[in-house]
């Protein structure tokens, strides 16, 4: 026990002191936490307030321009302005603005739209009741241009696209029914109209998939960074830990240290158990940021949920396998030069697969299938689970599992290669 | 075994593997409680390869060692509490401070409290440290890392004191200061010392016996005088150049 507070203070004033580890453990994490927070919140806020600029020249004087211009000025994700094609006579003219930044996504509807719509469906109920006319083609088609800006986000024109195809569907029934109401009306000699309901009879409810018990949690950039970058910083404990442990092999304290009463592996453990305290520092450290300092930056507030033991499980086990990754990254390699740039490059190739910078289902395929070998990935669908699904000790016991595992694994291969190293020939 | 054998060493042979000669050969030596022994020799005569088999570092090829009794096979730990180890490199945390170094090591030695506070404080005035003992040892000259590195094997006061090669890279003032120091510990605690050295004037001066080495091989063994005397040289390193030659080692 006074060995290991004799180490946990020796390895406290060396850390103190080093200003590359006090930076890689402690400042960095801050920054990253902050700037990669603030940059998707600010890209989704930006969009979602003032709404996705969007260009509708509708040239179309009947009823399929006037409700696409209907619905698009009540879709919530568009900043819209629509031209008459008074301004914008031509496509080139309207390429032009998007290139220059004014609208992300244009869309053009052309003279008669409507017109052709109603003649067309005209066409298909005439055959519906006139056995003899077959309509094998449609008489003429209409072509609604979509442009868009080619460095817009994907799902920002989906959004936009499909919402442009659910306006028209809901035109086409409409028209169709209004024919059909007609024919049917003409038939029956009758002058009675039908009336067609302004509302639709399907109403959406959109909510998250969460797992329980009436907490709701809100998705958001906060939610999502704040444990991404917490175990991306744990696991960059590695480069501090590997260096010092192979500084401890330096030829005169690599003596020193064997010809202390008690052997050295404890005295190693006891190295460990500082840099588990560490990470564990840092991890409380970037949870309070997210719950006091990021509200004062205008971010939402840090929800970590309410399954304690959960999550401090969790936190645990990641922080271990940091650190026995450390120590394997520590004992593999002889200069502290080797295992910064090994510690360091695995560890971002381990974040990218893991789903640090770009969440898992975004991936193709195949890296979504690689990425399940990234500890950091276990750990992240871990505090996903408690962040935003609402799960609890059942719905992350498989990720700590996985971790718990990686730590034995890290320790046996490490204390194996450590045996051969304290070998006395 | 005398009675008052303190490290004994008989038919101590190493073959480090993967080399195909000994880096000693036979090695026979009796320490006795209480004197400071010098075990000199020329570089690679073996001197550290001695120092680590008695410090149960190494394990010898052939031959055994024990220190106060204890065997380096089966009882390091033992053996472990109740000697001093300087390594020849400096082992020292470079961006600590000299006291801060030493804190550490005297509580590794199970040392703590006042007791600790005031050892430390007493080893760093005795070998001439006043403020600049807080300061980073990467700061230090040469000399100064040198001393914090031997007071390190000497907090714990342990009844045998091994030192492999302390004065090298000191001037010669340094060196006969560091050798004074020793010889205080060697009479006020009677603390035994075994130190492996090139240097000859100092291991003269202080030394109650010598051995001198190579090639793995103890050449002589008595105390200076005796030595000088028996040898018709008119110092001890003339009595080194007569036995080890005047051929350069690498
Ligand atoms: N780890 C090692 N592996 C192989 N040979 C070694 C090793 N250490 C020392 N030697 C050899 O053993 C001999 C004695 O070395 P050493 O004990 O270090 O000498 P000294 O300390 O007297 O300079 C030398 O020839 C050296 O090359
Ligand atoms: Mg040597």
């Amino acid at each position: 026990m006074r060995r290991l507070i004799a180490t946990f203070i020796k390895e406290f004033k060396i850390l103190i002191v080093d200003k590359t580890g006090i930076t890689i453990l402690f400042v960095m994490p801050v920054m990253l936490v902050f700037i990669m927070t603030l940059i998707q919140f600010e890209a989704y806020k930006s969009l979602t307030q003032s709404g996705i600029p969007v260009l509708l020249v509708n040239n179309d004087n009947g009823s399929l321009g006037l409700s696409l211009e209907k619905g698009f000025k009540k879709f919530s994700i568009c900043k819209l302005t629509v031209d008459h094609g008074e301004k914008y006579k031509n496509s080139e003219d309207i390429k032009k603005r998007i290139v220059d930044g004014e609208f992300i996504v244009a869309l053009v509807i052309p003279k008669g739209a409507t017109n052709v719509l109603r003649d067309n469906v005209g066409e298909m109920t005439n055959s519906f009741f006139d056995k003899e006319k077959t309509t094998k083609q449609i008489a003429t088609q209409v072509k609604i241009e979509v442009i868009v800006d080619p460095t817009a986000s994907k799902s920002f024109v989906m959004a936009i696209s499909s919402g442009l195809k659910e306006f028209i569907a809901s035109v086409k029934t409409k028209v169709l029914f209004q024919i059909m109401g007609e024919k049917i009306a003409q038939l029956l000699d009758s002058d009675t109209k039908a009336v067609l309901p302004e509302q639709d009879f399907f109403v959406y409810d959109e909510s998250y998939a969460v797992r329980n018990s009436g907490k709701t949690y809100e998705p958001n950039a906060v939610q999502h960074n704040i444990p991404a970058w917490a175990i991306f910083s744990i696991f960059f404990i590695v480069l501090p830990l590997a260096g010092s442990i192979i500084n401890e092999r330096s030829e005169g304290l690599f003596i020193r240290m064997r010809t202390f009463p008690g052997n050295y592996l404890s005295i190693l453990s006891g190295k460990l158990f500082v840099y588990f305290f560490v990470a564990i520092i840092q991890f409380v450290m970037i949870m309070l940021l997210g719950k006091f300092v990021m509200p004062m930056l205008g971010l939402p507030v840090l929800d970590i949920g309410t399954h304690w033991f959960a999550l401090t499980t969790l936190t645990i086990m990641l922080s271990l396998a940091a650190v026995s990754y450390g120590l394997l990254i520590g004992t593999l390699f002889s200069t502290p030069q080797q295992s910064a740039v090994f510690g360091g490059i695995s560890i971002l190739i381990l974040s990218a697969l893991g789903g640090i910078w770009v969440p898992v289902n975004l991936m193709p395929p195949i890296m979504q299938t690689i990425s399940s070998v990234s500890p950091l990935n276990w750990a992240l669908v871990g505090y996903y689970e408690l962040f935003i699904k609402g799960g609890d000790w059942q719905a992350i016991q498989f990720q700590v599992l996985k971790l718990a595992l990686f730590f034995i694994f890290s320790i046996t291969v490490s204390y194996q290669l450590y045996k051969s190293k304290l070998r006395k020939y | 075994m005398k009675e008052n054998s303190c490290i004994r060493v008989s038919n101590l042979s190493k073959k480090y593997s993967g080399s195909d000669s000994f880096a000693l050969k036979d090695v026979t030596l009796e320490i006795f409680n209480g004197e400071i022994f010098g075990l000199l020799g020329p570089n690679g005569a073996g001197k550290t390869t001695f120092f680590s088999i008695v410090c149960g570092l190494l394990n010898a090829t052939s031959g055994n060692a024990q220190i106060a009794g204890y065997s380096t096979d089966k009882d390091i730990e033992s053996i472990k509490k109740i000697i001093g180890v300087v390594p020849q490199d400096i082992a020292l945390y470079p961006t600590l401070s000299g006291r801060d170094n030493l804190m550490f090591i005297g509580r590794m030695y199970g040392l703590k409290g006042k007791v600790l506070k005031e050892r430390v404080q007493e080893c760093l005035s005795k070998f001439g440290f006043d403020k600049n003992s807080n300061e980073q040892v990467k700061k230090y000259s040469g000399g100064m890392k040198r001393r914090i590195n031997l007071i390190g094997g000497i907090l714990h006061e342990p009844e045998i004191l091994l030192l492999d090669e302390p004065t090298v890279g000191m001037d010669v003032q340094t060196r006969t200061s560091m050798m004074e120091h020793l010889k205080e510990l060697n009479k006020e605690k009677k603390m035994t010392i075994l130190y492996t050295s090139h240097y000859l004037e100092q291991a003269e001066l202080f030394c109650d016996r010598v051995a001198i080495m190579d090639q793995g091989q103890i050449l002589c063994l008595g105390s200076p005088v005796d030595l000088i005397k028996k040898e018709n040289g008119k110092d001890l390193e003339d009595v080194f150049l007569k036995f080890t030659g005047r051929k350069i080692r690498d």
